[in-house]
């Protein structure tokens, strides 16, 4: 049922010769640990197909119908080396002209005083184009909106111009106020404290020598309180969590000078993502801060603050705040142990993910929980609790993305059939490996052509088994 | 906001066992950056204590100290301001401000501390402020009367530095609170 599916897609083809080339030129240490029991079979496969001339290879393909499936796995182990640029391998000129109607579609949509949300999505699952700020305000729009429309339980929310501007300022001014309440430092706090205390009575020994003036705080604020209503107290017990978002933001995506450079661009930018990861778990005592909450801020800021309107970057802090804590909500539960178990928890979650595997591959769903037993807690948990951000670079996490937000039943129900056509478009190499073979593929995800995952995560057929449960 | 813990004359074990209970319950690690030590503690397991409640720790020579090689005085930057380390008992007379303030225009501090009298004292003369911060203690002074356990934890921040007294009165914490603020930025220098 699947091969006819897993054609390779034209770009993927042309693109051939350079990722073969790069095997002659040395394996790299992963294909070796991953292809495991095959090794031999496939060196011998690769030399043969390997020629000069490009046009020979198109041939060769089609004689190796039986290498199709595994073929696709293979793409991702070729090249690691190579950038992610998947849509601009083959620029040809009727792509051209469907990026730019897109943009002008875009815009046209924007200038609206009613915006058109299901176009938009519909746009969105088809790749928005990158600059110009246009994924930026389509991601705020879906994002804003699509919360909305939850809340309200209606049907979908035509999203009006003026209703999301509108919002987006009353975020700005609300984050602003939260960061004034809870980022202040204690000293700070005391200070602003002390101001009125300070212009009414005359302190005696401000100027003048002579003993300085004592003023008993026994019952009020002290660094060394330990009370849990004190400033100092709550101050010292986030002291630990801030060293931790510290550390994973100087890890967040080093290859890339936006985050991980020394340049004062780049600590403002680590500044302002450590403020709203602090004041995230401020407000959320109950998860915190949880590692891996800095990979899935982080697409956001980019986007927001790389927007071509001069005002909209400035307040990227504000939008992402606001925006992170949208996306998050949605997996709030998955965070919470003592929900694990519930209906809302991991757990359900990924028994979903497998009972969409089932109903699509059950050949591979045999395989992966009866034959390997390799429970979808070792691999999917990452990739459902931080939507894919450790599984890609940022280029193909932005696309991904954009289809994730496009979908009207929301951004879960769109994850799940991603993480299943995962699983799918690795199928020949799950199907050949052994326990730790699988493990280690999946959780460590080739690179693959995401346009091609995409378009079989679209094309999963939903899960229905689950819906007969339901009165 | 820099925490800088100020005590000293402890006299572990000679007049004082240990530290109060109350001190101790509220001295936890991972608050204070600096310590600053008056001098005689006197024995290296208080200096080993001293140590895990913060790495940085700067003492100064006590006339009862067994280990001899602290210095007799120390100056250090924390932030914006000079702070000077002196035991004082070389200071005569003991705990008299004009000598002190001799001292600290020669250390040329923005704040003294100094110990020796076991009396908490804050006191602010043209050339800047000294601070006693008293024993954390309450050991026994020839020249005291009453001692009763104290230290102080300063918070400097920028310009300003707010002194947090704690002083153990009749078996009870009292906490009291001294601001002063600098006037003029101190230049940039070697530490």
């Amino acid at each position: 049922m699947l091969r006819g599916k897993l054609k390779l897609p034209e770009k993927a083809r042309r693109a051939f010769p350079d990722r073969l080339g790069s095997i002659v030129a040395g394996f790299n240490e992963k294909d070796e640990e991953n292809r495991g029991l095959n090794h031999g079979f496939e060196l011998g496969e690769e030399l043969e197909t390997f020629q000069p001339n490009g046009f020979g290879l198109d041939r060769e393909l089609d004689d190796y119908k039986v290498e199709d499936e595994k073929s696709d796995g293979e793409l991702g182990f070729r090249a690691p080396q190579k950038p992610d640029r998947d849509g601009a391998d083959s620029v040809s000129f009727s792509d051209v002209f469907a990026a730019d109607e897109k943009r002008s579609d875009l815009e046209y949509e924007f200038s609206q005083k009613e915006i058109n949300l299901e176009k938009l999505q519909r746009v969105a699952s088809s790749g928005l184009p990158d600059g110009g700020g246009l994924r930026a305000t389509a991601w705020k729009v879906i994002i804003s909106s699509s919360f909305a429309h939850l809340q309200l339980l209606l049907g979908y929310l035509p999203a009006s111009r003026d209703l999301w501007e509108k919002e987006l300022i009353e975020n700005q001014s609300k984050y602003a106020k939260l960061k004034e309440e809870l980022l202040l430092s204690p000293s700070q706090f005391s200070k602003r404290e002390d101001e009125p205390l300070r212009s009414n009575k005359q302190y005696a020994g401000s100027d003048a020598d002579g003993q300085l003036a004592r003023h008993d705080v026994s019952t009020d604020d002290h660094p060394l309180c330990l009370g849990q209503a004190s400033v100092w107290h709550q101050y010292f017990q986030f002291t630990e969590i801030l060293e931790q978002i510290d550390r994973d933001l100087l890890r967040t995506h080093p290859d890339m000078k936006f985050f991980s450079s020394n340049s004062s661009l780049s600590r403002k930018n680590r500044e302002a993502m450590r403020n709203i990861l602090l004041l995230f778990a401020k407000l959320n005592p109950v998860i915190r801060y949880v590692q891996g909450m800095n990979e899935v801020l982080a697409p956001l800021y980019y986007v927001f603050s790389t927007d071509a309107d001069e005002k909209n970057a400035a307040n990227a802090e504000a939008d992402s705040f606001a925006c992170f804590v949208r996306l998050l909500s949605d997996s709030v539960d998955h965070f919470c142990e003592q929900l694990d178990n519930s209906s809302v928890g991991i757990h359900s979650t990924l028994s979903r993910l497998l009972g969409l595997l089932k109903a699509n591959d059950e050949e591979l769903w045999r395989h992966l929980e009866l034959t390997n037993k390799v429970n979808p807690q070792f691999y999917a948990f990452r990739w459902i609790t931080l939507l894919l951000t450790q599984e890609f670079d940022l280029h193909s996490i932005l696309r991904i993305w954009d289809c994730l937000l496009s979908n009207p039943f929301g951004v879960q129900e769109m994850l799940l059939r991603v993480c299943c056509a995962m699983l799918l478009c690795v199928k020949t190499n799950l199907l050949s490996g052994d326990f730790v073979d699988n493990l280690k593929l999946l959780q460590h995800y080739p690179k693959i052509n995401i346009e091609h995952l995409l378009q079989v995560a679209q094309d999963i057929s939903p899960d229905t088994s689950s819906f007969c449960l339901s009165p | 906001m820099v925490l800088v813990l100020a005590l000293g004359d402890l006299h572990i074990p000679h007049r004082a066992p240990d530290l109060p209970p109350k001190f101790k319950s509220m001295l936890v690690p991972g608050k204070i950056q600096h310590i600053i030590c008056t001098g005689n503690l006197c024995i290296k397991e208080v200096h080993d204590y001293l140590r895990t409640v913060c790495p940085d720790l700067h003492i100064t020579q006590g006339e009862y100290d067994e280990e001899t090689r602290y210095p007799e005085t120390k100056t250090l930057t924390i932030g914006q301001f000079k702070l000077g380390i002196c035991h004082g008992h070389q200071v005569i007379p003991w705990g008299d401000l004009d000598s002190l303030a001799m001292l600290q225009r020669k250390l040329d501090v923005d704040i003294l501390v100094t110990g020796h009298t076991h009396q908490f004292k804050a006191y602010k003369h043209e050339a800047g402020v000294v601070i006693n911060p008293g024993s954390a203690t309450g050991a026994h002074s020839s020249i005291t009367y009453d001692v009763n356990p104290s230290f102080v934890l300063m918070d400097i921040d920028g310009l300003r530095v707010v002194v947090y007294v704690y002083e153990l009165i009749d078996g009870e914490v009292k906490v009291d609170k001294i601001d002063f603020k600098k006037t003029t930025a101190t230049a940039p220098s070697a530490h």
